[in-house]
């Protein structure tokens, strides 16, 4: 008779805590996390008698959380590649925005310079048209200037998202070392029976790490996990977390790097492993989007400055002056790494050519022998015996001394925008004009014309450019040529033979000139200095001209173009990384789905269990009353 | 079948209201904005060619600014030589007027005082300015003046510089022409060489301007046609024919009888000496230099300021006339240059408009908002947002616990 109470009692405490526990999955229902729980039932093993084995009632053996392995790994790998998608997408945004915008972008910027350019050659002695082009070219400047300040604003913004990243990921890491201990000891105690929720919270705890870095999680027997960055670099072992740290990175002084800290003690992780996550997106996007956009960007303000430049060095000033640098001279970055020998040099690079320019960063490395230079945009590398060497539109010197074992960062490109500058106010320094003229002398009686002639490139301009030359036809087809400033003859007689069918292309003294035509004897050319050429514009031309150049990309595109391409790149790949970003997110939620297809709570379910306990505490209650019944008729049967 | 946590329900709900939302946004700023690409992000590839037809577009519309500087140069500078060229006519009828036999000293003086205020006429004409200081016809030096009177006549301070100015992409187009080609370089004579009757002169012969009968034989040398007369009745008129710069007798050209108007040949050149010239009369015969307009115009106040010689009145005024019509071929010439100018410039424009168009509507069809389109999209949009918004309360509304 006892045992009838015995198994109604064991079905009453069953129901009891399959309500509790339904109860406790009806609370957690939107916790984070959270996998729904269920007591596991088992029926007591049978009583013998005579007429066989009889039930004794139910035992609760444990409460399983239901929960997928495989399923959870994956949400975390999903979620790990959707948080570094989207922080890459949501960082390049912030670039896109700018350098495309039709009104904030500097390509207008670029095409009122030219413009103004334009405007001073069509009245080249007008003061106001010079003080325009001046405005102008400050106006660039600044263009460059705000661009280049925003994306430092951006780059400075993503060294503090770096350092709270690598914050969050350190306290995360410090929460799961606390429950691996909680848990273990728990387990322990729990003789095999596992606390659910702390396991839970620290599943949860892991995946919020992979939202900020890529790791990998090991179960160990005791209950514990061990969790690792990378390639096993370990972040949480047993009950010990390590800490990471930012420091400055000691190839590039501007960029930061993650470290291990041991205690004040830091030691170096290698920066590959710090892949996907928040903390992923923001080193590819500082390393493979926001710094080559500022090196494009200072490509184009480089090779405006230096070409202009070099122009207005071949020309005439309104005063009469050879002309000089409108704009700086932009020399590019160059960064000793901080464990080189303290007494080594830095080596010097200067530009060389605008064309060769490329966007990309370079390392140099010396390794007692030879220099080796690496690129760092496409990773080709190319080795040298001996320095100078002039590489990729920049000439590089050997940095005195030098040990085995320096490296340097050389950065061609990315300080141009910043430091572009205009470094004259004098609307007359503008080189308008050509330094020398031709003329024909009035009393020839030939055909023959001159050509206005043309300086030769590249700068400086030969010294006795503006020296008097004066070329004579000793006979119709021979001509001497005399600089009459320096007293020296340049072709003496005979002479030069002339056809007048083909004419002659002539350069003496840094200046080409042709003559055409048939000259009689004694007919006589000028090449004299352009004093009071007010009105001449050939020089202010050609500056004009070098907007529609290729300049650029050894010779594949202009300086706009160059721009056109950075708007490009940046906007093709926000394009993709929005894209790519949203399908992600799609997974995601269909990954999240089927975790939570298994996990999740699902409130009919629960109020179906809520019913299905109660019933069957209401059943087990009942056969408790039965047997109270029964066991009343017994004593009912002796009084 | 697979079990769906009431979560999922909410989360994948919000989650597709995010994304609707997100479009009809996107759609509506399309709209708001009137441009389809709002970032480059959008579509790089029609951004980044918009960017460039931007660029070529804002250069197209600062070459037409250029042609608008060059034709207001080039039709003041033409309608200054429209000025010299109906300046020259004059002088040339006031020229031919002073042929007159019948006029006396004093009426020569009258005409050469009008030559002379013409001669000031000119000179200002080919100092004129564009209207903001600068010279027409200096050449690059554009603030100096160009033509000054000096003591020895009309000097040219200026240069052969053209200013140049990009018309078109690949076009520079001269805006100003050198003030020596229009006043200066101007060949005197026939082009090739110059008859002059020797000061000296007192017969009566006139000589013509001669022509080229073979260029071939042309040497370029100086001659000299020299007369003798012997008494006699009639006397006898004969004339030799002397290379001065080698000072040896043309061959067969020397002791030649003298015919009135009879063409007088020798290496290649041809010419003709009309009336009675006196024994030692000289007939120079030099290769052509270049005359100014200025110097024409004062040699010939000069001769009808000077007191009535022989023939040298008649060969001065021939000389002048001949030169007059040189440089009023010369002015000629130069404007019908400006004139072309004007006319590429006039077809340039054209191209240039028709560019500007077409770089409009190839930008329009890059970037606008196809407004059709974005409203059906809106619409479609709207339309689905509310689907879901209505269907959400709906499934978030059902519950088993509402029954127990």
């Amino acid at each position: 008779m006892a045992d009838l109470f015995t198994s109604a009692l064991s079905g009453m405490n069953a129901a009891q805590l399959g309500l509790a526990t339904t109860e406790h999955n009806i609370a957690n229902a939107s916790t984070p996390g959270f996998s729904r729980q269920q007591i596991v039932l088992g029926s007591r093993a049978g009583q013998q008698s005579g007429s066989g084995f009889i039930g004794q009632g139910v035992d609760v053996t444990g409460v399983r959380r239901i929960y997928d392995e495989f399923l959870n790994t994956q949400v975390q790998l999903e979620q790990n590649r959707a948080s570094y998608l989207s922080t890459y997408h949501t960082s390049l945004q912030q670039i896109d925005n700018l350098v495309a915008d039709p009104v904030a972008g500097a390509s207008p910027a670029i095409q009122g310079f030219f413009d103004a350019l334009n405007g001073v050659a069509n009245n080249p002695e007008s003061v106001p048209a010079r003080q325009t082009l001046l405005s102008n070219a400050q106006f660039v400047v600044n263009r460059f200037q705000s661009i280049d300040q925003r994306l430092t604003d951006i780059a400075n913004g993503l060294t503090s998202q770096i350092a709270s990243s690598v914050n969050t990921v350190n306290s995360y890491a410090k929460q799961i070392a606390a429950l691996n201990g909680n848990i273990k000891r728990l387990t322990a105690l729990g003789q095999g029976q596992q606390p659910n929720d702390l396991i839970d919270q620290r599943d949860l705890l892991i995946g919020k790490v992979n939202q900020e870095i890529k790791t990998t999680a090991l179960k160990n027997s005791d209950g514990t996990v061990s969790v690792y960055i990378g390639n096993g670099q370990p972040l949480v072992v047993d009950e010990q977390a390590m800490q990471l740290l930012t420091v400055q990175s000691p190839s590039d002084p501007g960029k930061v790097e993650v470290v291990y800290n041991n205690n004040g003690k830091t030691s170096a992780l290698q920066q590959s492993s710090l892949q996907g996550g928040n903390l992923g997106a923001y080193f590819d996007f500082r390393d493979q989007s926001l710094e080559p956009s500022r090196n494009a960007l200072g490509r184009v303000a480089l090779g405006m400055a230096a070409s202009i430049n070099q122009q207005n060095q071949l020309g005439q000033d309104l005063n009469g002056a050879s002309g000089g640098n409108l704009f700086n001279a932009v020399s590019p970055r160059v960064d000793r790494n901080t464990n080189n020998d303290p007494a080594s040099g830095v080596p010097s690079v200067t530009i060389a050519n605008i064309a060769g320019l490329t966007t990309s960063d370079y390392q140099l490395k010396f390794d007692g022998a030879k220099y080796t230079l690496l690129r760092l945009s496409d990773n080709v590398t190319t080795s040298y015996a001996t320095l100078p060497q002039t590489v990729d539109g920049m000439t590089i010197n050997a940095p005195v001394p030098v040990a085995a074992g320096d490296s340097f960062m050389i950065r061609p490109t990315a300080n141009a925008a910043r430091d572009i500058a205009l470094v004259t106010n004098d609307a007359a320094r503008i080189a308008a004009a050509a330094p020398m003229r031709t003329a024909a002398a009035l009393t020839n009686s030939g055909t023959a014309n001159i050509s206005s002639g043309t300086v030769n490139a590249p700068p400086p301009a030969d010294a006795n450019l503006r020296n008097d030359v004066t070329i004579t036809f000793i006979d119709s087809t021979h001509f001497t040529v005399t600089d009459n400033t320096a007293a020296t003859v340049l072709v003496a007689a005979p002479g030069t033979l002339y056809d007048p069918n083909v004419g002659a292309t002539l350069s003496f003294n840094g200046w080409t000139t042709q003559i055409s035509g048939s000259p009689v004897v004694g007919d006589v050319f000028n090449v004299v200095a352009n004093t009071n050429a007010t009105g001449d514009s050939r020089n202010v031309l050609l500056m004009a001209g070098l907007q529609t150049q290729n300049l650029m990309a050894n010779g594949t595109a202009s300086l706009q173009g160059v721009y056109g391409q950075l708007v490009g790149d940046v906007g093709a790949k926000t394009q993709e990384f929005g894209l790519i970003s949203q399908a992600q997110d799609n997974m995601l939620a269909q990954t999240v789905a089927s975790q939570q297809a298994v996990s999740g709570v699902n409130l009919d379910e629960e109020a179906a269990n809520l019913i299905r306990y109660q019933k069957a505490y209401q059943a087990a209650a009942k056969a408790m009353q039965i047997a109270q019944t029964m066991f009343d008729a017994i004593l009912a049967m002796n009084s | 079948m697979m079990r769906v946590s009431s979560n999922t329900i909410f989360d994948s709900s919000v989650a597709t209201l995010n994304q609707q939302q997100a479009r009809l946004l996107q759609t509506q700023r399309q709209i708001a904005s009137g441009s389809r690409i709002l970032t480059a992000s959008d579509d790089p590839v029609a951004a980044t060619r918009a960017l460039e037809i931007s660029q070529s577009d804002a250069a197209n519309t600062q070459y037409a600014s250029n042609r608008d500087s060059a034709r207001n140069t080039l039709t003041i500078a033409e309608s200054t030589l429209q000025a010299v060229t109906s300046l020259i006519r004059d002088v040339q009828t006031s020229t031919i007027s002073a042929g007159n036999g019948s006029l006396n000293s004093s009426g020569r003086k009258v005409i050469a005082t009008d030559l002379t205020a013409r001669l000031q006429e000119l000179l200002g004409l080919a100092n004129s300015t564009d209207g903001l200081g600068n010279y027409l016809f200096a050449g690059f030096q554009s603030r100096t003046k160009p033509f000054v009177d000096t003591a020895a006549g009309v000097g040219f301070f200026g240069d052969d510089g053209q200013h140049l100015v990009q018309v078109a992409a690949n076009r520079q187009m001269a805006s100003s022409d050198s003030g020596a080609d229009v006043f200066m370089r101007i060949k005197n004579g026939n082009g090739t060489f110059v008859t002059q009757p020797a000061a000296a002169n007192t017969g009566s012969g006139v000589v013509s301007s001669g022509s080229v009968t073979n260029p071939a034989l042309l040497t370029g040398n100086n001659y000299s046609v020299s007369f003798s007369v012997e008494a006699g009745a009639p006397p006898v008129t004969t004339y030799d024919v002397t290379n001065t710069t080698t000072g040896f007798a043309v061959a067969g050209m020397t002791a030649q009888p003298y015919v009135s108007g009879q063409a007088i040949s020798f290496d290649g050149i041809q010419l003709d000496i009309k009336g009675g010239p006196a024994n030692g009369d000289i007939f120079t015969v030099t290769p052509s230099t270049n005359e100014s307009l200025f110097a024409t115009i004062s040699d010939l106040i000069n001769a009808l300021n000077s007191p009535v010689v022989g023939a040298n009145l008649t060969n001065s005024l021939s000389h002048g006339l001949n030169n007059l019509d040189k440089a009023l071929n010369n002015v000629l010439t130069v404007q019908a240059t400006m004139g072309l100018r004007l006319n590429e410039l006039d077809a340039l424009q054209i191209v240039g408009d028709d560019m500007s168009l077409q770089f409009k509507q190839t930008l329009s069809k890059l970037q606008d908002t196809d407004y059709n389109k974005a409203a059906s999209d809106l619409a479609r949009q709207t339309m689905g947002l509310q689907a879901a918004q209505q269907t959400f309360v709906k499934v978030a509304g059902l519950s088993l616990l509402d029954y127990l």
